[in-house]
């Protein structure tokens, strides 16, 4: 068994479209979803979750059979999606959607780019004084520019998440998270989990703010935010960056 | 107490399996174990299922009704506590004792059915009625031995601690079935002998057979033969309600759900 590669112009896996809309967290939430429509995963009000065989059957990806080895003991929600976003698997995941060019590697927005920016508005000001200072304003500007950060998805890993909608409970989770909400309705509602147990894989993070209805992600940094981020598919102007990059974790957008 | 109340098709609530339970179609009551139940600490769930008007009975495993010793007042205070705080129409526990000189056998083991031990079971059963605010049931159990010098036949026992006691009976036809496999009961003979119009509901249960042995183990599929029982059972009497166990190895809620339909197919081909 192995994870359905895709490349461009195919159909994406569930868990790719969550690796794009959501990152590792929410790419782990995907394929606990797909478990739980299968019904070969059951949770409790208490948030743990467990296999209903013990054999392991019933996988579809690597990422599935990983969390189905993982959860054959009871194991919390969250923690099935923090460590199956960790996993090997999910890693795999993101490699085959950089080389399919979906993904880039992303860049962190520091610290110090207001402080490029500063200088070189004020160099850049200066110069009107002093014209030599002109250079001075360019290298500091050029630096900030290239250390404004960069959000991972490619036009293309966009586009993918924009045209795949919600079109069943997975898909609902790979683009909003259990956390979000589709259609004015919870994504946790269509699985007919408390909300109590899905705050719990969402880090008890609030869902980040929509610019249109129809849908919203919640986060999915069950993962911690490393290594995550979100992306806007309304937008076309670039995602933010990753947790670190003032993105935040909130991903997915409106159908 | 005139009657049971119709109480249709159950299963047993486990805190494992309690969003199932709650979403599953069809279930008319559940039943608790009463010893996994705090007063005042009800779970969620049992809450919510009371609240939606489910009945929800307790069933306890640690009275110990049928043991030599003075029964427990205090187990039997937590059960009718739990009945009070769930407003259970009756409780029950089973023929059996669980503890004997200081140690606990961790399983339900058999009385003796001699007149001596029937005589200790009455009276202990008497206490507890003494002492709980509902009806007590009991259940017959599933043995894996036989003690010697057997007086009564089970269904001959049970009779008469029905008749010295008033109690109601919670009649398991997977231990039924159990025992015709194990040790030899008669299940026919079994049901011609206990009252049926004392029957407080029924469990039935899934189980594996291991060598020669049949294991009553509540963790596998229920048997058709145990479905047979229970069509047997229904054929003489329209039982109040009739529940499922499963206790381990849980199953998909697809295959709980069609478990629960196949009992209540035997249940309503004899209403029809």
């Amino acid at each position: 068994m192995a994870t359905p590669t895709s490349t461009q112009g195919a159909q994406l896996s569930p868990e790719e479209i969550g690796f794009l809309a959501g990152g590792p967290g929410r790419a782990a939430e995907t394929a606990l979803a797909r478990l739980l429509d299968a019904e070969l995963v059951r949770v409790a009000r208490d948030g743990r979750v467990s296999a209903v065989h013990q054999n392991g059957h019933g996988a579809t990806t690597s990422l599935e059979a990983r969390v189905l080895k993982q959860v054959r003991t009871p194991v919390w929600f969250h923690k099935v999606v923090k460590n199956a976003a960790k996993d090997q698997e999910t890693q795999a995941l993101h490699r085959r959607l950089l080389e399919a060019k979906l993904l880039r590697r992303s860049r962190k927005r520091i610290v110090v780019w207001w402080l490029l920016v500063a200088i070189g508005v004020l160099l850049g000001l200066l110069s009107l004084l002093m014209p030599a200072l002109l250079f001075g304003a360019f290298a500091f500007l050029w630096a900030g520019l290239y250390l404004r950060g960069r959000r991972p998805l490619t036009r293309a890993g966009k586009a993918a998440v924009s045209g795949t909608p919600a079109s069943d409970r997975v898909f609902a989770v790979a683009r909003y998270g259990f956390f979000g909400t589709v259609a004015g309705q919870s994504v946790h509602e269509l699985f007919e989990l408390p909300k109590g147990v899905v705050k719990t894989a969402s880090g008890q993070r609030k869902p980040a703010k929509r610019r249109r209805t129809g849908g919203s992600g919640g986060s999915s940094c069950g993962g911690g935010c490393g290594g995550s981020w979100s992306s806007d598919s309304n937008s076309d102007s670039g995602g933010g960056s990753s947790c670190g990059g003032g993105g935040g974790c909130g991903g997915g957008g409106g159908d | 107490m005139a009657g049971i109340a119709d109480l249709g098709v159950g299963i047993g609530w486990r805190p494992e399996i309690d969003l199932t339970v709650e979403r599953l179609p069809g279930v008319d009551f559940v039943e608790v174990v009463a010893e996994n139940l705090h007063i005042g600490h009800l779970p969620e769930s049992v809450t919510l299922l009371l609240d939606r008007g489910v009945p929800v009975l307790p069933h306890a495993v640690s009275l110990s009704l049928g043991g030599a010793e003075e029964v427990d007042l205090a187990r039997v205070e937590h059960l009718g506590a739990v009945a009070e705080a769930v407003g259970a129409p009756l409780v029950s526990d089973h023929v059996c004792f669980v503890r004997a000189g200081g140690l606990d056998s961790g399983h339900l083991m058999p009385v003796p059915r001699t007149r001596d031990a029937l005589d200790v079971l009455v009276a202990n059963v008497r206490t507890a009625q003494r002492n709980l605010p509902v009806p007590l049931a009991l259940e017959n159990v599933a043995a894996l031995l036989e003690w010697p010098d057997g007086e009564l036949t089970e269904g001959q026992f049970l009779a008469e601690l029905v008749e010295r006691t008033d109690c109601w009976l919670l009649v398991d036809v997977a231990n039924l079935y159990a025992n015709a496999r194990n040790i030899g009961t008669d299940p026919g003979r079994f049901l011609d002998e206990i009252p049926l119009e004392r029957l407080a509901y029924v469990h039935v249960a899934g189980g594996v057979e291991h060598g020669e042995v049949y294991h009553d183990t509540h963790a596998h599929a229920v048997l058709p033969e145990v479905l047979e029982l229970l069509d047997e059972l229904c054929s003489r009497v329209n039982p109040p309600g009739v529940l499922l166990e499963r206790d381990d190895n849980y199953p998909s809620d697809t295959e709980i759900a069609s478990e629960l339909a196949a009992i209540r197919a035997v249940v309503d081909k004899k209403r029809d």
